[in-house]
């Protein structure tokens, strides 16, 4: 049971880490629109073409 | 409002003109619209609201083309808001740029000068979000680590393990109390320093208690501060609250935004003639800020386009959607010469309209400065509720500290997290949400309906009335007079019947005459004539009004045809003599005068003019009848009129006639008597003539007419002289009552019965926190029911 006395601390250490990971996920603004990250790939490479006419009806 | 979204779209492809530029790049604009201030940077982030986006891509498309103007180095477009956060350097960009990228690539954009108002909530929320979840993952790390200490038997766990988990604990428990506890500890901390409790003190005194007590337990003396720590009480509690406080503010955000959302945002940009005095149908448009339009202006208003202030239409017609002034959705028609207001919005062709009232004068400004004085004001007995809280905390807090030490008798291991539940379990703000929440709930479905309440204290008077009183004239009559019948030589014919064709032609011709007239009387004659179907085209020639007497004009066959007074429209010998001299009631006459200058008799005609009943003035009465109202008539009107009017509206039963003939002295005096008899009386007015009367009754209802909103004082106003806004002011302010009732019924049961069983040692510390999480949100959840039907 000794190895307790090194998995607690750890545990307790990893948790304030993955809270850390978090707090810099939401504030950043990953979760803001997820919906739209996944569209991206599908889009042609806009950055070296101008102006590509965007699907419209 | 989704078509109107797509004719904008539809017409996206317009390029910005000179004029457009120019006005979009005024730095004031661009100014208004930085919601952000980066620190130590001279970079804005900036608003930018979009229309045209049907899906997700789009905001892809959009944040590429505003990527590549020069200046902007970050883009944030979201498609559920359908708004851009834009980071750019001020110097360096310009909003026509911005403005014109998007409209490039296909969709439509518009500075958004209150973007900053919208972005500082979402950051609270945010912030508030996180509070929770760092304390609620905490809170579940805690458990898992306290739990051994739950399960294990005596001596079962060596000492320094046991020790080792408080520490963990500990540790654990700090993210909690040093952020998420921060609201509770700062409205402690606020309160104290001007000596004073507030809601957060005895909450904060049991968080800082438990902790110092755990953290006694965990790094020093035992003896001292026994041998039980308390962090997963202390994490589970303040996980509970937060989860309740977030929920609230939830809810509450709700009500004020189903508030704000009556008040469709004014255009920040308006397009404006050049040139003052050019024709109309040729003249060049320049793009300016609203701030910078003046009176007497020409404006044109695109579809879709919020009319920027009062106004009279110059050319086009167009229908509009007034719901800011009535409450109801529905295209209004409105062509040359009528009024729009600000704030309305233009539903079907672009029109030029001329600026009569700016900013504060306009009936928006009015409007919304309602608005929020109610939304910020306080009733009286909110403020007693107020008062009490004070005494109410001291005793709770004496309790804490009185329980605390009883069980230091009794039991000391279970002294502190006794003390620490009175304090934690108590729920004061579930008192003093009681009834705001309550009230402003409904405040907001109330103004949803085209109803303002003034002072949210009417609310309670108007829920207990049982006797209304009538104006007539102007309340439950129409403003203007109509025409009611015809004379003719066959004697009168009213006008609701069918005319002979003779007559409708006739009627015709008059409206035809009269829409060169801005008389009232002519209006009156145009609209019913319009309400009629209209009349066939008449090519008038020489046209001339007479002030005072009426308008004259030749039609085709050379026959001079006059409208207006009697001894006006017929020649001197004639006026004497004829069926028409029978007829005094009729105030306006129709005749021809052909070209020998003599009378072609059978053309005379005369109209009569009357008040008419509005239409719902007959429904209302019997609603209100239904609601247990009696509905009464005070008129200073004869007293013939008034007992028709009576028997007219009463259906059967006659309605009361109070008093006719009534001088204002004679009103205040029934008005006094009926509330010694102890009924609660609403009068109901125009708003400014019975002003006196109003401030006499216990509740004042007025209707509003046109542009004296500012001045009327009563208590609840009725937005576009609908009468029946007035039976349902009154059911929802009984149900707001009823609700105030049970919340407030709700905060003693659960204050009187949940504080004896935490002096009793029965309630622990977590358990605390959830009865007063749930019971405060309980209150907000309650209230949000009369708010939860959306108009």
């Amino acid at each position: 049971m000794e190895i307790l006395y090194v998995l607690i601390p750890v545990s307790v250490l990893l948790v304030l880490a993955i809270l850390a990971v978090l707090g810099w996920s939401v504030h950043s603004g990953q979760f803001e629109d997820i919906e739209q990250e996944g569209l991206r790939i599908l889009q042609d490479e806009q950055k070296d073409k101008p102006k590509v006419e965007a699907h419209q009806k | 409002m989704s078509n109107v979204v797509t004719e904008i779209s539809g017409s996206a492809a317009a390029v910005l003109t000179p004029a457009q530029q120019a006005g979009l790049d005024d730095p004031d604009l661009l100014q208004q619209c930085v919601v952000e201030i980066p620190m130590g940077s001279s970079l804005r982030r900036i608003g930018l609201g979009l229309s045209g986006m049907y899906c997700a891509a789009c905001a892809i498309t959009i944040e590429d083309a505003l990527r590549k103007v020069p200046g902007v180095t970050e883009v944030q477009v979201q498609a559920t808001s359908q708004r851009a956060r834009i980071l750019v350097n001020p110097a360096a960009v310009k909003l026509s740029e911005l403005v014109a990228a998007v409209q490039d690539a296909g969709y439509r954009a518009w500075p958004d000068a209150a973007a900053r108002a919208g972005h500082e909530r979402l950051r609270e929320r945010r912030v508030l979000m996180w509070r929770l979840s760092v304390a609620a993952f905490c809170m579940m790390q805690v458990m898992m680590i306290t739990w051994p200490q739950y399960v294990a038997g005596q001596d079962e766990i060596p000492a320094d393990l046991w020790n080792l988990m408080n520490w963990a604990c500990w540790v654990l428990s700090l993210p909690v109390m040093l952020f998420s506890c921060g609201p509770f500890l700062q409205g402690a901390w606020r309160a104290a320093r001007r000596g004073r409790v507030s809601m957060d003190t005895p909450v904060s005194l049991g968080i800082l208690g438990t902790f110092i007590v755990s953290t006694g337990v965990t790094f020093g003396n035992q003896d001292l501060f026994g041998h039980e720590a308390y962090f997963d009480s202390l994490t589970m509690f303040v996980t509970f609250l937060l989860a309740g406080r977030w929920l609230e503010s939830r809810a509450r955000e709700r009500v004020t935004q189903s508030l704000e959302s009556m008040c469709v945002r004014l255009p920040e940009a308006v397009e404006r003639a050049v040139n003052a005095e050019e024709d109309l149908s040729t003249v060049a448009s320049e793009s300016t800020p609203l701030s910078s339009l003046r009176h007497g202006d020409r404006v044109r208003v695109a579809v879709g386009q919020a009319f920027p202030a009062d106004g009279q239409i110059l050319a086009g017609e167009t229908e509009v959607d007034e719901s800011l002034l009535t409450g109801e959705s529905r295209a209004v028609p409105r062509q040359v010469g009528q009024m729009v207001v600000a704030g309305s919005l233009n539903m079907s062709a672009p029109v030029w309209m001329a600026i009569e009232r700016l900013g504060p004068d306009t009936r928006y400004q009015q409007i919304v400065s309602l608005v929020h004085q109610a939304m910020t004001e306080k009733p009286g007995w909110m403020r007693f509720a107020d008062r009490m809280a004070a005494p109410f905390l001291w005793g709770v807090i004496l309790l804490a500290a009185g329980g605390a030490l009883a069980w230091q008798w009794i039991d000391p291991s279970k002294s502190v997290w006794v003390a620490v539940s009175v304090l934690v379990v108590t729920c004061p703000c579930a008192l003093s949400l009681a009834a705001p929440s309550a009230l402003l709930a409904a405040a907001g479905a109330m103004a949803r309906k085209g109803l303002l309440v003034r002072r949210l204290d009417a609310l309670e008077a108007l829920a207990e009335i049982d006797q209304v009183y009538f104006d007539k004239t102007g309340t439950l009559t129409e403003g203007e007079l109509s025409v009611v019948s015809l004379a003719t030589p066959q004697g009168r014919i009213a006008a609701a019947q069918g005319l002979p064709a003779a007559q409708i032609e006739h009627w015709g011709l008059a409206a035809a005459l009269a829409s060169y007239s801005q008389h009232p009387l002519s209006r009156s004659l145009v609209k019913a004539a319009q309400d009629a179907g209209g009349w066939p085209a008449t090519s008038w020639v020489d046209v001339r009004e007479q002030a005072g007497k009426g308008v004259q004009a030749t039609d085709a066959q050379g026959r001079v045809w006059r409208l207006g007074l009697l001894s006006w429209v017929l020649p001197a010998a004639a006026a004497e003599a004829g069926w028409w001299t029978q007829d005094s009631d009729a105030r306006v006459w129709m005749a021809a005068i052909d070209d020998t200058g003599t009378l072609v008799p059978e053309t005379v005609t005369g109209f009569v003019f009357d008040e008419v009943f509005r239409a719902e003035a007959r429904p209302t009465v019997q609603r209100l009848r239904e609601l247990g109202c009696q509905s009464a008539l005070l008129s200073g009107d004869q007293a013939s009129r008034v007992h028709a009017a009576a028997r007219l509206l009463g259906q059967g039963e006659d309605m009361v006639v109070a008093q006719a003939q009534a001088t204002p002295e004679d009103k205040l005096n029934v008005i006094a008597r009926i509330q010694a008899e102890g009924h609660r009386v609403a009068v109901v007015g125009d708003g400014i003539n019975d002003a006196p009367v109003l401030a006499k009754a216990d509740v004042s209802v007025a209707l509003d007419q046109g542009a004296a909103l500012a001045q009327s004082q009563a208590d609840l106003i009725i937005l576009g002289g609908r009468l029946l806004g007035l039976p349902e002011a009154v059911v929802i302010s009984r149900q707001a009552m009823r609700i105030v009732r049970q919340n407030l019924a709700w905060a003693a049961i659960y204050n009187a019965s949940c504080i004896p069983l935490a002096l009793a040692g029965l309630m622990p510390p977590w358990l605390a926190g959830l009865g007063m999480a749930l019971s405060s949100l309980g209150v907000v959840l309650n209230a949000l029911r009369l708010g939860g039907a959306r108009a």
